[in-house]
């Protein structure tokens, strides 16, 4: 009976692994390609991002004002981006409030071969706040070695601007809680 | 001191409390595969001939009428909607190929474009309606009709010269009037998914 006993723990230990909660994101310490946007129309979207003295119609990432960035990769006809959407609305009112920790987040969304038109359909359907962008040639998405939609890649711009990528995700997050601590987690090395 | 092993009862128990557990275990299972299954079922093309068919009809052309078998097991006529709805017909080469399944889960979320145009989207392919049914059921909420062109095959892409080579219909956009009068048509490189501002364009013109 013990071995029946341990068949039955085994059991239980495979199917919790493989029927529990997302993966955890990977930790990665890879330095960030830097890439040039377009510059947001919305003068609430430049003052959230900190970019009011950029001049021009464009600005790099590096130029973002942030401790911690997450990029999320998306298309507005990736069904499972479509569900996610609301759980990311929430991760981004999330790193909002835990801002007044001192601490700047902030979180962009990339279009993985939409254009501005579909990009901004996403945005208006689903009520996104943070700025989205297109990458119609999947330029960005390549540079990033995306994988897949939706996909989160954190990173963590250190004092001298340097953007090191911390995290990588394929997939949805299943809360955004964790998963905000886990990017908190891996920004700072805890 | 006895083993549990004797005590038959006791494992009884133990196996009680725990069924529920499984239970809530294999149904977090199962949806997750169901999340992941048309990431993971699609087949890879490769890159494939832009185009590979000759138009027969073009804009000013009375569209060909025909019936088809939808996945809700109805039976669609072009020829219903007239003097009744615009029609945009979504032309896809095969189901659970790359770019087809990455283009009618757009269309989930763009309905109010073709209501506000008084227009029903009509999606077709080659595959046989239980294909385009298991298909469909991954892409959230497909609110049009998706219509089979299985048998004879391919032929109501064939009467628009639409299909190809190979048996695949084109990746393609015919826009109908409420007369039933071809106003459009967009044959989009295969490998490429057409542009949503293209149909909204489209289908303002037509409202």
């Amino acid at each position: 009976m013990k071995k029946l006993s341990a068949v039955i723990l085994m059991f239980i230990a495979v199917v919790m692994v493989w029927a529990g909660p997302a993966a955890s994101a990977d930790r990665v310490a890879e330095l960030m390609p830097d890439f040039v946007l377009p510059m947001p129309e919305s003068p609430d979207e430049v003052a959230y991002l900190g970019l009011k003295d950029i001049k021009g119609e464009t600005f790099k990432v590096s130029d973002i004002d942030a401790d911690i960035l997450l990029i999320e990769l998306f298309s507005m006809y990736c069904p499972y981006c479509q569900e996610e959407a609301p759980l990311v609305n929430e991760l981004y009112e999330m790193m909002k409030d835990s801002e007044q920790s001192g601490r700047k987040m902030k979180l962009i969304g990339i279009g993985a071969s939409n254009s501005w038109f579909e990009v901004n359909h996403f945005r208006d359907t689903f009520k996104v706040k943070f700025p989205v962008f297109p990458d119609k040639d999947m330029s960005i998405y390549n540079a990033l070695s995306g994988a897949g939609t939706p996909g989160f890649i954190g990173i963590r711009f250190d004092e001298d601007g340097k953007g090191v990528i911390v995290l990588r995700q394929s997939g949805g997050f299943y809360s955004s809680d964790e998963f905000l601590a886990e990017l908190i987690s891996y920004a700072t090395n805890q | 001191m006895r083993r549990t092993s004797d005590n038959p009862g006791l494992y009884r128990r133990i196996l009680l409390g725990i069924s529920p557990v499984l239970m809530v275990l294999l149904l977090c299972a199962a949806a997750r595969s169901a999340e992941v299954s048309l990431k993971n079922s699609v087949f890879d093309v490769g890159h494939l001939k832009p185009i590979d068919s000759v138009l027969k009809v073009g804009p000013g052309d009375t569209a060909p009428d025909f019936e088809l078998k939808s996945i809700a097991n109805t039976t669609i006529r072009l020829s219903s909607f007239r003097n009744d709805k615009n029609v945009v017909i979504s032309f896809v080469p095969a189901a659970w190929t790359p770019v087809c399944s990455d283009q009618w889960p757009g269309y989930a979320i763009t309905r109010k474009f073709f209501d506000d145009a008084d227009a029903v989207l009509l999606g077709i392919s080659v595959d046989s309606a239980a294909t385009l049914y298991a298909w469909t059921r991954h892409m959230g909420n497909i609110w049009f009709d998706v219509l089979s062109d299985f048998w004879p095959h391919g032929a109501v892409a064939d009467a628009y010269g639409l299909l190809r080579s190979d048996g695949q219909a084109e990746r393609a956009l015919v826009f109908i009037d409420k007369r039933g009068i071809i106003q459009d048509i967009y044959v989009s490189d295969i490998n490429d998914r057409p542009p949503l501002e293209y149909i909204v364009e489209q289908l303002k013109q037509m409202q």
